[in-house]
């Protein structure tokens, strides 16, 4: 195929991106074909959003250039212009406004008007949101709102309102993530026509056999470098993973790690869990001692399920059993027994960002330091200064505000907090997003030292490698299910990754 | 060192800034007279404060505690004068009923998840239509007995006594916030309250305790107020709620938790409202002029407020908006 650029929709040079000195993209060169559907894949962090964000004015860039239809693109861009240019983009989070119907959410802020008034043409509204939804043969109704939608339709809703538009590239981020096989069937099937029509399609997915059925070509992304451009003959889901991952396997077995069970009394056992539409029956034990990975895409229900049995959520049915006694959980209870619980996000869900170090610290504490309600200030301090010192918080000020802190310090200020407890259990979701290398090690020190005492730890991380290296057994879940349970063996991040992905 | 120290008492250094001010324009101002009749007439709005400041620093609003007070001091009176109750018992039965009223508009807060502006916007207006329904919109005249009389007419040490509760109330409040674990949890709750239940604090208790606190002090607002003016009147706390709340904003706590909070600062702004209420007065402005200098004075002060406030480690919550 000649590369005269009228084939070439879009073109990136040099594209670099840093936060606060942490490259998430360098130098990336990329192009996208007209009328080929063209995937992006990477591990959580690899760089994919940010790429998108970019392509689409979201986030500046720091360096390099984006070629669109032969027009360079400003650095920063308003989304009104993304939409002139011709750029429709499904955001894995929806934007579709829950009050207004199918219709006004597909036409919002372009609705067609009466005659020469600003005034909305409903009428006309519907008959345009029928004929879009007709053509595409969609099972939706004009006039329903979206808050009576399923998240399936509603990811349906937002594909439609993107087909209108007309565009000459469409960006999907993970669009099946809440669609059913059906669903998924008709996105493809629609996807393969716009190819044909000549609608070029950046496609983001973790599921492997998506990129595989639906790829032209495909870029690879690990830690925000472009490792390869793979054409539709080199295409193959083993390739693809070994690429992310970055190791060529067959090369060196550095990264195979050895689960062993830990022997040692059931701390927590869990049987048949379910939850409304979330998971169901999830059963596994804990060992005193044991580090216990919890694998899974995102959607795959693993925070749910520790959520559950922390007792945040509600559990509708099944059992949850703590020293071989069974437990209604409750938070309260939870932290009586002697739970600590580190969630995924630090900064939303895991610190007080406007309150000091001392005060997060001892957030969990209460029991400790008051007396008939009266605060001691002298133990509060000290318990504070502990958990600074117990995982080398920087700075020491117990006074420093946490929300100046970097995420490594956020994250260890969240650990001092259950530290200073006494813990039998610790469940960890994502310890180490958005951390750098030094502060990983140490939190997985903690970790480490953690099971050396006892403590039975529950570990959900997106990323492979510290999954495989920290746990001693590995669950995988997919879609709210149990689907594979790795012990006693050898075992890579590549393993992992295919069992999470659905290629066993 | 000096930006810092000016940093930590701003809101102390604006207040003398408008004490040093006024005293230049008017001599009369730095009297101990001038000064009692200035605590005196914000003694009410600061123990109000005192407990409504709560509700605030857990991320929510209390807006009907003028109605309530008003309706205390009806209650009040109906009990002692009208079934004899005594009045120790009326005391204690009026602030058990308002404290009861706190509760279930933060029940409703909590548990049903009604916004509390709405809620508290919708107490002030049937908290007032109850008050009028039982004094039948008349003034309920109150001369005895002498010991309830003297809590509004007396002195000590040449100073009202209101005053005295005023900062007893402060005080209280300050303890509460400062050093006990109440304080340390309304903080929390009110900056983050996910991350507060997640680490076991019961968020929905300390929001509701926060309406029965500011209940509690409308109450007590209310019966001063009473004794003061010896009747108990409907219309009586009409609008107080707004100047409690502009003190409590003026004193350096944001509406909408964030996990600050200080009852001083709240103090501070309670009696900067008197200041400039005091300063018109001593300059003769005609007292139609007032509420537009109020305003303007207010915004300025918080605009002023909000800048300082930005120099420290805040700009995270300006960066989230």
């Amino acid at each position: 195929m000649s590369t005269n650029t009228n084939d070439i929709l879009v073109q990136g040079k040099h594209v670099t991106k840093s936060y606060h000195g942490n490259v998430v993209l360098e130098d990336i060169e990329f192009d996208i074909r007209r009328g080929e559907v063209h995937s992006l894949v990477g591990e959580n962090g690899a760089g994919k959003s940010t790429l998108v964000k970019i392509i689409t004015g979201v986030t500046p860039r720091n360096n390099g250039e984006v070629d669109f239809d032969g027009h360079e693109l400003p650095i920063d861009f308003p989304r009104t212009f993304v939409e002139k240019l011709g750029i429709a983009v499904i955001f894995q989070e929806l934007s579709l406004i829950p009050g207004l119907t199918v219709a006004q959410n597909i036409f919002l802020g372009r609705e067609p008007k009466l005659g020469k008034t600003r005034l909305i043409d409903k009428k006309k509204m519907v008959t345009d949101a029928e004929a879009i939804i007709k053509k595409y043969n969609f099972p939706l109704d004009p006039k329903a709102e979206i808050d009576s939608l399923s998240i399936g339709k509603r990811q349906l809703v937002e594909i439609l309102k993107a087909l209108s538009m007309d565009s000459k590239l469409m960006i999907m981020d993970e669009p099946t993530a809440s669609l059913n096989l059906k669903e998924s069937k008709l996105l493809f099937d629609i996807i393969k026509n716009l190819r044909e029509e000549g609608v070029s399609i950046l496609y983001i997915s973790h599921r492997m056999e998506e990129v595989f059925e639906l790829s032209d070509r495909v870029t690879v992304l690990r830690d925000g470098q472009k490792v390869a451009l793979l054409d539709r003959e080199e295409i193959s889901p083993e390739r693809i993973i070994s690429l992310m991952i970055g190791r060529d396997l067959s090369v060196s077995d550095y990264e195979e790690s050895v689960l062993k069970t830990v022997s040692g009394d059931t701390i927590l056992e869990v049987k048949k869990l379910c939850s409304e539409k979330k998971f169901s029956d999830i059963s596994f034990s804990l060992n005193k001692g044991e580090i216990l990975g919890i694998s899974g895409l995102v959607g795959s229900g693993r925070t749910e399920i520790v959520r559950a049995i922390y007792g945040v959520d509600p559990i509708t049915s099944g059992s949850v059993l703590f020293d071989g006694k069974e437990i209604t959980p409750t938070v309260k209870q939870s932290i009586s027994l002697g739970f600590g619980f580190v969630p995924e996000d630090r900064r939303q869900q895991g610190v007080f960002m406007q309150l000091p170090i001392n005060k997060n610290i001892c957030s969990t504490n209460f029991d400790r330091y008051t007396r008939m309600g009266f605060v001691n200030e002298k133990g509060e301090d000290a318990i504070a200064e502990s958990g600074i010192n117990m995982v080398s918080i920087k700075p020491k000020d117990p006074n420093y505000i946490v929300g100046n802190l970097s995420g490594g310090n956020q994250q260890k200020v969240v650990l001092a907090k259950w530290l200073v407890r006494d813990l039998s259990i610790l469940i960890i979701d994502e310890p180490t997003a958005g951390i750098d290398v030094g502060a990983k090690d140490e939190i997985y020190s903690v970790i480490n030292n953690l099971a050396r005492k006892g403590v039975g730890v529950l570990l959900i991380s997106s990323d492979l490698p510290e999954l495989t290296r920290l746990s001693d057994r590995i669950i995988v879940l997919r879609e709210g299910k149990m689907i594979k349970e790795f012990k006693d063996q050898s075992i890579t991040e590549e393993e992992v990754l295919r069992a999470s992905s659905g290629l066993i | 060192m000096i930006p810092k120290l000016f940093h930590k008492y701003k809101l102390l250094f604006i207040l003398i800034l408008m004490a040093a001010v006024l005293s230049i324009i008017s001599p009369r101002f730095l009297t101990k007279e001038n000064l009692s009749n200035v605590l005196w007439s914000i003694s009410i709005v600061g123990i109000m404060v005192s407990g409504t400041i709560y509700s605030p620093i857990t991320s929510g609003v209390d807006l009907s505690v003028g109605s309530l007070a008003a309706l205390s001091g009806v209650l009040f009176a109906k009990f002692m004068i009208t079934f004899g109750f005594g009045l120790i018992p009326s005391i204690l039965l009026t602030i058990a009923i308002a404290c009861t009223i706190g509760f279930i508009h933060g029940l409703i807060i909590t548990r049903i998840n009604v916004p509390p502006l709405i809620i508290t916007m919708a107490a002030k207006t049937y908290l007032f239509g109850i008050a009028m329904l039982i004094s039948k919109g008349e003034m309920i005249p109150i001369m005895e007995p002498s010991s309830f009389m003297a809590i509004g007419g007396g002195k000590i040490l040449g100073f009202p006594i209101p005053i005295f509760i005023m900062v007893i109330f402060i005080l209280l409040s300050h303890i509460l916030l400062k050093k006990t674990a109440y304080g340390r949890k309304a903080l929390a709750v009110g900056a983050n309250p996910v991350t507060a239940e997640l680490s076991g604090i019961d968020a929905m208790q300390i929001q509701t305790i926060a309406y029965i606190l500011s209940a509690f002090t409308a109450a007590i607002a209310g019966l001063v107020l009473c004794s003061i003016s010896q009747l108990a009147y409907a219309l009586l706390g009409q609008g107080l709620e707004l100047e409690v709340i502009t003190a409590i904003v003026l004193g350096g706590t944001p509406l909408g938790g964030g996990g600050f909070g200080t009852v001083f600062g709240a103090l501070i702004g309670t009696v900067m409202v008197g200041f400039i209420g005091n300063g018109l007065n001593l300059m003769n402005v005609p007292s139609s002029f007032h509420p537009i200098v109020t305003g303007l004075v207010i915004i300025s002060a918080l605009a002023l407020n909000e800048n300082l406030r930005m120099g420290s480690g805040t700009k995270l919550k300006k960066a989230k908006l």
